[in-house]
């Protein structure tokens, strides 16, 4: 049988696999890393798995499948059994899930061949008779061809593919008899050849591809798939290739091989979406998509490393004399180039982008967006984001220089424009990824962020002030917030730009804390931020409260002193109050605030809210919120009384005013500086919180991210009032938390038990590497390669963790599992897919467990799940080894 | 702008994907709708629940033969519209559709997998991609998904939630608190509410195999239904080969409505009828047969210029 022979790098990768065996420890041995083939064993007609060392073709595993039902797959990418001859449990683990389900199939075709076998009693060739030959392509033929298509078991399919490669001649007959039986109206043979075309597809053999691919019979091909019989009609593909599908040219291509590649990369793709979409399973998905891929790549740098190519693109896109037509396609053709340009190399990509910006892709963006056509100015747009997905720092140089001043103002100008009817979502996402402050550095960020808050936060909130009702005309309309009130547009600007803008600020209260100070301090920007409140959108109302709640999320002395001086909460509470009852987006966002400041023991703010608005608030004491704000209040006020039930008694008694902190009264009567109010009347415990949460590019609850206790429902009339002590308990405890504390440890003695389980999951779900990094564990010299499409960086930095570090470390970006969220986005199996990123606690889950875990993924209560022996308690899952 | 909307609704019973314009338009409407809704949405009987979609339109309208259209139909839908299918942009763009025109008539509320995370994996994101040639329909869709309410309460008695329950919920009210305009985030009540399971194995809180949320035993659900005073949780999530499934002495019941699962799991769907007295009837349908599939409708972008 001998090694196999080097074929094409893509298969190569599907059948790369590591083999694992269980040694008398219990532990897994890697016994080496090759590519796995299913063949006959030698002098004998059953088959076996093969496994060939990469390095120096050397047999690793050799075993014979058998017809016990011996084998699981567990993940989308180990096959396991307990093996006969080796007397052990053997294992491997392919790097792709498509070479895994390749494999898998096969062993499971082989099988059900054998138990025919049994069945009949009949040897095995005689029942799937080898093809030995193929007949010579006829009209005659045909049925004789498809029963050997159709009927052939996995060994036979080897073979057939070789036969059909063997025979030079045999797809251009095959096209021919087509033509004929279309010329003919013959519906039966062309029934016929769509069965046996499919039937080839289906054997998913890149050689076979790139052979029906080819130029002289991909459309014949596409032809014979429009007459399938289990449709009631007969597609119309090549018409539509014909008629409707236009190649353009911006600046004439005039390489052959490209332009041949670049029309079979549009009709493979058609295939695989169009005329394929129902037959496909993913390893053939695979085999297109990586056709398309290197297509892609190949077209891309044939026209990068084509300097007169390049020059002439910008020379026309930059001259006067091209036509404004001509211009526009210019630009299509443009982020089509950048946009395929997602298949070279991460570094090649990066070098070719800045090429593209060492001639001027940026100007030529600027001239874009001053473009009156929305939908070229749009295309301006998403070229940035392509630049910005590469390297956001490319994008952020050119704003060092004078030119890109202009761009900026552009692109803000761009998020405050009507587009109509057009999506323009684009600018408030270059806007976000230009300043976040996570990928910002030195002094581009300086730079950036200068003339950002110099030049245009004014402007931002200047539309929010014209567009707003003004003071006098709100305070007539004060007490009819509700969707029936009469709209208050002062100008024309869309709802829907202005919770564009409103976004924006949340983002920058959370990237660039200094500036918000320095900025929004002066000239009233939280009130007039606030004047949304008065808008008759219920959701811009809601993203007021929202961009204050996210202000206070920061724990800023400063902030919350200026949001109490100048009474900020009250268009807020004005806009709760007059919600009224309504059990709304708006009523849940003002209670969750409310929420937030008690949890977090927000005093200066509590103080503020009761002493302020409790007339307001009062009829709203039935909500348990809004209740405990009070409760809470009172105990502010009694300053570390010995209350051992804080529920009690004396709710509405005002204590004195010397029950306050002495701090606190200095604030509640001073009027000076805010600096120096500010240097003292917070409390210290309120320092050193975490930053919060980004999700969606804004806080989400602190609250959420709390670890919570497991509480025991059977006495819950306390939980409002409970609240587990903050994350780091401040050096000065003066207040009552420490007698919370005691009250927490007497009266959840039973939660205390699961804590510790929790502050695992904790770890573990922040863990977003998670699947990832098993593999990487698993098998660290794939690591690299196994993660095709991931980012080089976090490649590296995943393959560098072991199972055991992860456990321990828990800080990884929330933007990680985005990234690793699209690599994996090719792959679809129905169930272990959606732990590479769903299941982050399965991370701890060691091979071994994985190897054991008996139970099938499409199984009743399965959905998603990864496979958890189904005895094993969440424990053990958690322990692993 | 109700004649547009119907004109709008036929052509997306077709599996015609709507104009980026028409898209945009629709949202901004379900935004003012939906942001005046609960995160406990109270919702009257006689209603029908039904569980995941996942993007398989054509089954989508089995269920809606089977339970009668909307709006001579209430309607419930527990979440997870969109991925795994080839039509999640019809399917979800439909159901919204349906929510504008007619909004006491059909409610939705959110599954995990309205998240702009896991849509980016499991096929929502490459859909739009692919039939829009850009993601703004995906952002505006995913913008409307923080919008959408986390639970419903049928008549005071049925709980309905897409994943569970969470330790952090022991009462309604509690829902009450959680600003739900957000992407779902990787832990606490509003992650747990679309991400747990219920578990035959598991005593109480169980760490959840999926890493969000919690997998819950019998007696949380026991406490859980006495203290809110219903009868039992309706939920989805989970993939039931028989369509729905009772746990723990009928006091929770999974449903799920996506026959013949990511068109390769075999299984049949169900969705459960609720009369005005809320007489449960379970109906079970099959996947759409083969030849009342069309083609994709949407073929790429007719122009290249690579």
């Amino acid at each position: 049988m001998g090694a196999p022979e080097k074929s094409q790098a893509n298969t190569n990768s599907m059948q790369r696999v590591k083999v694992y065996r269980l040694n008398d420890e219990g532990k897994w041995d890697d016994q080496g890393t090759g590519h796995v083939t299913v063949d006959y064993l030698e002098r004998s007609e059953e088959l076996g798995l093969f496994v060939y060392d990469e390095d120096d073709n050397e047999t690793i595993l050799l075993h014979r499948i058998s017809s016990d039902d011996i084998y699981r797959k567990q993940e989308d990418t180990i096959i396991s059994w307990r093996d006969p001859e080796y007397a052990t449990e053997l294992a491997l683990s392919f790097q792709e899930p498509s070479g895994c389900s390749y494999i898998w199939d096969h062993i499971c075709n082989v099988q059900r061949n054998m138990h025919f076998n049994t069945l009949n009693s009949e040897p095995f060739h005689s029942v799937n008779s080898e093809p030995r030959e193929l007949p010579a392509v006829e009209l005659s033929t045909l049925p004789l061809i498809l029963k050997t298509v159709v009927d052939t078991g996995f060994a036979d399919q080897l073979r057939l593919t070789e036969l059909i490669l063997s025979d030079q001649e045999f797809f251009q007959k095959l096209m021919e008899v087509f033509r004929m039986c279309e010329d003919l109206e013959n519906i039966d043979g062309l029934h016929m050849i769509f069965k046996i075309v499919k039937g080839i597809v289906l054997l998913n053999s890149p050689a076979i591809f790139e052979r029906i691919f080819s130029d002289d019979f991909i459309v014949d091909i596409i032809g014979a798939l429009e007459y399938d019989p289990e449709l009631p009609r007969v597609q119309h593909h090549r018409k539509f290739l014909k008629e409707h599908v236009v190649f353009k040219e911006a600046i004439p291509i005039k390489d052959p091989v490209v332009l041949s590649k670049i029309h079979q990369t549009y009709r493979v793709g058609f295939l695989k979406d169009v005329v394929l979409a129902r037959l496909l399973d993913e390893g053939i998905g695979a085999n297109l998509n990586s056709i398309i891929h290197s297509n892609n790549a190949y077209v891309v740098s044939s026209l990068k490393d084509d300097s007169t190519f390049i020059q002439e693109l910008f020379a026309r896109l930059k001259s006067g004399t091209t036509t404004q037509e001509s211009k526009k396609n210019l630009v299509y053709f443009l982020h089509e180039f950048c946009s395929l340009s997602k298949s070279l190399q991460m570094v090649q990509q990066l070098r070719l982008f800045r090429d593209l910006m060492n001639e001027g892709i940026f100007d030529v963006v600027t001239d874009v967006l001053q473009s009156q056509d929305k939908k070229l100015v749009l295309t301006g747009t998403d070229i940035l984001i392509l630049f910005l997905n590469q390297d956001p720092n490319l994008l952020r140089s050119y704003f060092v220089r004078q030119e890109g001043f202009a761009l900026l103002g552009l692109l803000v100008k761009g998020m405050l424009t009507d587009f109509e009817e057009n999506m323009h979502c684009q600018f408030l996402e270059i806007l976000r990824n230009l300043l976040d402050s996570c990928t910002l550095s030195g002094s581009q960020r300086d730079t950036i962020i200068d003339i950002f808050f110099e030049r245009h936060l004014g402007q931002l909130i200047e539309v929010i002030t014209a567009s707003c009702p003004s003071e006098n005309t709100a305070d007539e309309s004060d007490k009819s917030v509700g969707p029936g009130r009469s709209a208050h547009r002062q100008d024309g600007t869309k709802p829907e730009i202005l919770s564009n803008i409103c976004e924006l600020l949340c983002f920058c209260v959370l990237h660039h804390p200094y500036r918000i100070k320095c900025n929004f301090l002066l000239n009233n920007v939280f009130e007039k931020i606030l004047l949304l409140t008065r808008r008759a959108e219920r959701y811009l109302v809601v993203g007021a409260v929202r961009f204050v709640r996210t202000i206070l999320s920061r724990h800023e002395e400063q902030l919350i002193n200026y949001v109490i001086r100048n009474n900020v909460l009250k268009p807020i509470i004005d806009a709760f109050v007059s919600n009224g009852n309504r059990y709304n987006l708006l009523h849940s966002a003002v209670l969750e605030l409310f929420e937030f400041i008690r949890k977090e023991n927000l005093k200066v703010l509590l103080k503020y809210i009761v002493d302020c608005f409790w007339d307001q608030l009062v009829k709203f004491e039935y909500l348990a919120s809004i209740h405990s704000l009070k409760v809470k209040y009172e105990q502010c006020l009694d300053n570390g009384g010995t209350k051992d039930v804080v529920t009690v008694v004396d709710l509405r008694r005002r204590n004195d005013e010397r029950a306050l902190e002495r701090e606190e009264e200095r604030y509640f009567n001073e009027d000076s500086d805010e600096e120096d109010i500010a240097s003292a009347s917070v409390p210290r415990n309120q320092k050193g919180h975490q930053q919060p949460n980004l999700s969606n590019g804004v806080a989400s609850s602190y609250s959420q991210l709390s670890p919570r206790s497991l509480v025991d429902y059977e006495d819950d009339e306390d939980d409002e009032d409970y609240k587990p002590p903050p994350r780091k308990q401040p050096e000065t405890s003066e207040d009552d938390d420490g007698v919370l504390e005691s009250l927490r440890l007497k009266r959840k003695l039973p939660s205390k038990d699961k804590e510790p389980e929790l502050v695992k999951k904790q770890k573990l779900s922040k863990n977003s590497k998670s699947k990832d990094s098993v593999f990487a564990a698993l098998c660290s010299t794939l690591s690299q390669a196994a993660l095709p499409s991931k980012k080089t960086s976090i490649s590296i930095q995943t393959s560098s963790r072991t199972v055991e570090g992860r456990m321990g470390s828990s800080e990884n970006n929330q933007g990680d599992v985005q990234s690793i969220s699209r690599s994996s986005s090719d792959n679809s199996d129905i169930a272990g897919e959606e732990n590479h990123i769903e299941t982050e606690a399965e991370d701890s889950r060691s091979f071994s467990d994985c190897l054991h875990a008996k139970s099938d993924n499409i199984q009743l209560g399965g959905e998603e799940r990864p496979l958890v022996a189904p005895k094993s308690s969440p424990e053990m899952a958690v322990n692993g080894s | 702008m109700s004649s547009d909307l119907d004109k709008q609704i036929e052509q997306l019973k077709r599996c015609e994907p709507l104009k980026e314009s028409e898209v945009k338009a629709l949202c901004l409407k379900a935004m003012e709708i939906l942001v005046e809704e609960s995160n406990v949405q109270r919702v009257d009987a006689p209603v029908t629940i039904c569980g995941d979609i996942h993007g398989q339109f054509y089954d989508m309208k089995e269920l809606f033969k089977v339970g009668g259209d909307c709006p001579k139909t209430n309607y419930l839908f527990l979440g997870d519209f969109v991925d795994r299918g080839f039509y999640s942009v019809e399917t979800f763009l439909l159901l919204l559709a349906l929510k504008v025109r007619y909004p006491d008539r059909i409610t939705l509320i959110r599954g995990n997998h309205e998240s702009r995370q896991i849509t980016q994996v499991y096929g929502f994101y490459d859909e739009c991609l692919r039939k829009y040639g850009s993601v703004n329909v995906w952002r505006y869709c995913t913008d409307i998904f923080d919008y959408l309410s986390l639970s419903a309460l049928i008549e005071n008695k049925i709980f309905s939630v897409h994943g569970g329950l969470s330790p952090a919920i022991s009462t309604l009210d509690q829902i009450r608190t959680i600003d739900r305009k957000q992407e779902v985030p990787h832990d606490g009540a509003m992650c747990d509410l679309l991400w747990s399971d219920p578990e035959d194995i598991v005593e109480g809180w169980g760490l959840s195999p999926r890493g969000a949320g919690f997998l819950f035993g019998g007696s949380v659900v026991t406490s859980f239904n006495h203290s809110n005073n219903i009868d039992y949780i309706c939920r989805a999530h989970q993939l039931v080969m028989e369509g729905y499934k009772w746990m723990f002495n009928n006091q929770i019941v999974t449903v799920w409505s996506a026959p013949n699962y990511c068109y390769r799991c075999g299984n049949v769907a169900a969705i459960l009828e609720l009369d005005g007295n809320l007489n449960k009837q379970f109906r079970v349908f099959d996947a759409a047969p083969q030849e009342s599939r069309g083609t994709p409708a949407k073929k790429p972008a007719p122009d290249y210029f690579l």
